[in-house]
Formats: structure tokens, C-alpha cells, sequence
């Protein structure tokens, strides 16, 4: 810089017009940073207050880049009932439930490591095994390269209205049983009870016309004879008939009467499931019926079976109608051989009752189950409701049930129900 | 070969198929009338199987089918008649208790030639056969062959 001594006048004025400038622009600077200063404390306090508000109402954590924990807020505490200490440093397996398939977690990664917000509803397990669900929002914070180093979880708990849903699924499906359950009594209705009012209707008929034909011969008769010829028709086949065809009309009609009150009532009973003791059951009822099977000359066998969850009385009138059933359609040509045993699949007990009685075709296994279904009417006695109620039975309970048989070889009637370490189905 | 077709009354109610079967008499019908009394027992005639009696060659039937039968209903009756080569050709007249339009419209798209309710009250019953005895007498129906397809 050249000395001050060698510069003009002008040169001179113009070195202190510029410190001034320079001077004026520090004073500016400084209040400058002020202003920036306090913008930067209310921006803080501003991030602090949505924090604040944001831990009122979420469950919030911070993981790092690896997934570890590294804050909490007092939500997430208390929501998973873990402190704070055991939470920092872990990784949220920690709140796995096993609810979600492994590929569940594998896609949440995937959109995470990718830079994606996930959203999604998870069901976690607190400390001590309960449960709870949280509709999530996982936000990754990119570093410069765009990789993620940090996550941020934001939580709220749905678990009443998941709850609820649930609540909401078992309603709908019970509607639409009870809607079944009304369409069969409809149908049952228009088809069944119509039948017999018909022969009722048609049969009296006969009976009143009987009547005028003993009238007729009555009054033409000579005084004090009875005119044996014209009444032996309407005495002797008429009236017979037509009083059997409306007796049995009116016991038909009773008798599905009963039965329909009998089906509708089922879905009003309420079960107690509980764990069953199977060989137990089935030895009560064996010896309930020990008269019935003396009376067929029929050998029981029933193999070591294992417990399962049921309602008690309903599981117990299942197999009662089984064994009756295997009694009633046995073969007259062989001695009857009843066998129950069981295994387990999966979650479920199924039963077997096979037998070597009569069996059913193949196209007529379909309608075995129908209401009011009977295969051979006039061979046996019954009303066509026991498979009708026992499948009912069993469905209510979680369980199901079907036949495989042959005709002339005989049946085997199938019965699955849960198996006592499976999670009861809660019914309302 | 038989002029007059031959009615089979498909019917698992011994008491309908005799009051039907009065009826068709009382209305003039004289065609032979043969009764079974559930759906496995009019398949095993007409498709010649099972050990009773079987449908003769080159004769004429019309079939009164009830619906709610044991072991076979109606409608698996007439699906089995409707989808065989030579016995759909058989008229078969549904004549049944219910009057549900889901059955109606079953039959109808399964092919059956008419379907006709049976009123339970008994005059209306009673007319209700009688003209279709009528009804019967004026059909032209065709013969089916002894070959099943």
C-alpha cells in the first residue's frame, strides 16, 4: 500500500471516505448477528415447543443408521413398559411380536434403506408379553451422499381400534350365520311344512267325500239294513287312507316344527370353550349308550384320543350323534365295528368315527349335512337334523366337519376342532 | 312302441303322487303313470342302471318332477336328464311345493319345460293337476332311443 505521506489530497479523502464506509458496514454486521442470534433462539424454542407437542401426542423414537436405539420419549416408555435404559442401544426386536411375516419387515427395510418414508400399522409386544398395535410413520434423515443415517419413528396406538375392527369382523360373521340360519328356516319353510299341509288339505277332502258316499248309501237303504256293499269302499280303504295320510302329515308337520325351533335355538346358546378331555367324553358317552350298542351287537372301539377346546355339552352331542348315527345305519348282513381315533394337524384335533355299516354314494354325500335330509325315509326313524345340528355345532366352535364313505363299505365321519394349545376363537 | 306317452311321477311324498296321480285320472288322463319316490330311483330307470325296472326302448315319457327329494334332488335330476345327448329331448314338467323365484329361474336355465307350483289349498291343488292333465293330453312328444349317448 503506498505510503500515506505520498498521496494526493484526493487519494487521501478517498482512504478516509472508505474507513468510514468500512467502519459504518462492521456496525451493521454486528446488529446483523444480533438479529440472527435471536432468530436462531426462537427457532429453537419454536422446534422445542413442536417436540414438546409432538411427545404429547406420539410415540417417538431415534434409531441410527444400523437401527439401534438411541432416544426414546416417555410414550414409547410407557407404551412398551420398558425403561428408557433398557431401550437405548437395542434394536426394535426388542417389541417383536411375531404378528408379521419376516418379509413384512424385509420390505420396511428395503423402502427405508432406499430413502422411502414407510407408513404402516405394526403390532408390537410390551415388556411382560401384551400386546399392542401402532399406526407408524418411519422417516429417514439422508446425509449428504442421500444415505440414511438416521431413522425417526413416529407412533400412535390403535390398539382399541384394531380391537374394534375385530370386534366389528366377529359381528359381521356372526350376522351372516344368523342370516344362514334364516335362509334354511325359509327354505325349509316353503318346502318342507308346505308338503304335509298339502296331504292334510287333499286327505280331508277324501274324508268328507266318504262321508256323503255313507250318506248317500244311508239314505237309500231300506229301513233297519245296513247296505254293507255301498259302505265297504269309504269304510274299508277310504277313510283308513285318508286318516293315515293326514295323522302322518300332522306328525310330520310337528315334528319339523320342533326341529326348526330346535336348529334355532343353537345359535342362541352360548358356548364355554374350554380345554376337553376327549377319552373321558367318549367313554360317557359310550356308556350312555351301552343298551343301544348291546341291542345292535356292535363292538366300539375308541383309541387313546387327544384333548381339544370345545364347549363341553354341544362337543359331547356331536359325538353322541355320531355313534347313534353309526347304530342306526348299520349293515344287517355284518356285525357293526365302530372305531374313533384322532391325530393332530397343525392347530387342529381331527377326530375320526368310521364305521362299516351302510355308507353313502358318492353324489348323495353332499346333502348328508342338509337340514331335514334323510337318505332312506322309510328305513329308519329320525327327523334329518342330527348332522345338520352337529355341523353347526362344530363350525360355532372353530372346527369342521365332513364324511368320506363308501357305499356298502362304509363311513367315516370326520370332526376338527382346535387343539388345546391353540388360541380359543372368542365368540360374543 | 306305446302311442301315449308313459308319466313318470318323480315324487318322495307317497300321499302327493296319489292325489296327483287321482287328478290326472279325473281330468281323463289314461296314460300308463309310474311312480318313484326319490331322484337315485328315476336316474337308475331312465339311465338303465341299478336293478329295478328300466325305461323301454323307443318310448315316449313326460316327467312330473318334484324338487326336495331323498338322495337326489330334482334339480340334479334334471341337470342329469338336460345334459345327457338322448334323454333331453324328455319333457320334464317341475311340479313342486315351492314357489321360490331362485328355483324357478334354476330350472328354467337348467331346461325344464314348465314348472308348476302345488298350491296347498286343496281345490286349487286339484284344479291346478286337472288342467294340467289337459294340458298333458295336447303334448307331442318324442321318443327316446335305447342308446345312452
Amino acid at each position: 500500500m503506498t505510503p500515506l505521506t505520498e498521496l494526493t489530497k484526493e487519494q487521501l479523502i478517498a482512504r478516509v471516505e472508505a474507513l468510514e464506509q468500512s467502519l459504518a458496514r462492521h456496525d451493521q454486521d454486528s446488529s446483523e448477528r444480533k438479529r440472527l442470534d435471536n432468530q436462531l433462539l426462537a427457532t429453537n424454542a419454536e422446534l422445542r415447543d413442536i417436540k414438546a407437542s409432538l411427545d404429547e401426542h406420539s410415540i417417538v423414537a431415534i434409531t441410527d443408521a444400523n437401527g439401534r436405539i438411541t432416544y426414546v420419549n416417555d410414550k414409547f416408555c410407557s407404551i412398551s413398559r420398558y425403561s428408557r435404559e433398557e431401550l437405548l442401544g437395542q434394536d426394535h426386536r426388542i417389541i417383536n411380536s411375531g404378528h408379521h411375516p419376516k418379509e413384512f419387515f424385509r420390505d420396511l427395510w428395503q423402502s427405508l434403506r432406499s430413502g422411502k418414508v414407510w407408513h404402516g400399522e405394526i403390532r408390537n409386544r410390551a415388556k411382560g408379553g401384551s400386546l399392542y398395535w401402532v399406526d407408524t410413520t418411519l422417516f429417514p434423515r439422508l446425509n449428504a451422499a442421500g444415505e440414511p443415517e438416521q431413522f425417526i419413528a413416529i407412533r400412535t396406538d390403535i390398539t382399541q381400534r384394531k380391537n374394534d375392527e375385530s370386534n366389528l369382523r366377529r359381528f359381521a360373521t356372526d350376522l351372516s350365520e344368523r342370516n344362514k340360519e334364516l335362509e334354511t328356516i325359509l327354505y325349509t319353510v316353503s318346502h318342507d311344512l308346505r308338503s304335509p299341509l298339502v296331504n292334510v288339505q287333499g286327505f280331508s277332502k277324501q274324508l268328507s267325500r266318504a262321508c256323503e258316499r255313507i250318506q248317500v248309501a244311508m239314505t237309500s237303504a231300506a229301513e233297519g239294513c245296513v247296505p254293507v256293499a255301498d259302505l265297504k269302499t269309504p269304510v274299508e280303504t277310504s277313510i283308513p287312507q285318508a286318516l293315515r295320510f293326514i295323522h302322518a302329515g300332522v306328525s310330520r308337520m310337528e315334528m319339523l316344527l320342533a326341529g326348526l325351533l330346535r336348529y334355532s335355538r343353537l345359535g342362541r346358546v352360548t358356548l364355554t370353550i374350554k380345554p376337553l378331555d376327549m377319552d373321558l367324553m367318549l367313554a360317557e358317552i359310550v356308556a350312555a349308550m351301552t343298551f343301544q350298542i348291546r341291542e345292535a351287537k356292535a363292538e366300539v372301539q375308541v383309541e387313546p384320543l387327544p384333548g381339544c377346546l370345545g364347549d363341553p355339552g354341544q362337543t359331547n352331542q356331536i359325538f353322541a350323534n355320531l355313534l347313534d348315527n353309526a347304530l342306526k345305519y348299520r349293515a344287517p348282513d355284518r356285525r357293526l365295528s365302530v372305531r374313533v381315533s384322532a391325530r393332530v394337524e397343525g392347530a387342529q384335533v381331527v377326530y375320526a368315527v368310521a364305521d362299516n355299516g351302510l355308507g353313502i354314494a358318492p353324489n348323495h354325500q353332499a346333502k348328508a349335512f342338509e337340514i331335514f335330509h334323510r337318505l332312506n325315509p322309510q328305513d329308519s326313524n329320525g327327523e334329518g337334523l342330527g348332522l345338520t345340528i352337529a355341523q353347526r355345532i362344530v363350525e360355532r366352535q372353530g372346527g369342521k366337519i365332513w364324511v368320506e364313505s363308501q357305499e356298502a363299505v362304509g363311513s367315516t365321519f370326520f370332526v376338527s376342532l382346535p387343539t388345546c394349545t391353540s388360541t380359543p376363537l372368542p365368540r360374543p | 312302441m306305446n302311442a301315449a306317452p308313459v308319466i313318470l311321477i318323480v315324487e318322495d311324498d307317497e300321499g302327493h303322487a296319489i292325489l296327483v296321480r287321482e287328478n290326472l285320472e279325473l281330468a281323463g288322463l289314461n296314460n300308463r303313470i309310474e311312480h318313484f319316490s326319490d331322484g337315485q330311483a328315476v336316474l337308475d330307470f331312465l339311465f338303465r342302471e341299478g336293478r329295478g325296472v328300466v325305461r323301454e326302448h323307443e318310448q315316449m315319457y313326460i316327467v312330473l318332477l318334484d324338487i326336495r327329494m331323498p338322495k337326489v334332488d330334482g334339480i340334479e335330476v334334471l341337470r342329469r336328464i338336460k345334459t345327457d345327448h338322448e334323454l333331453r329331448k324328455l319333457p320334464v314338467i317341475m311340479l313342486t311345493t315351492t314357489d321360490d323365484m331362485r328355483e324357478v329361474k334354476r330350472c328354467h336355465e337348467l331346461g325344464c319345460s314348465v314348472y308348476i307350483q302345488k298350491p296347498v289349498d286343496y281345490d286349487r291343488f286339484a284344479e291346478a293337476i286337472r288342467r294340467l292333465g289337459q294340458f298333458l293330453t295336447l303334448l307331442l312328444v318324442p321318443p327316446v332311443n335305447g342308446a345312452r349317448s
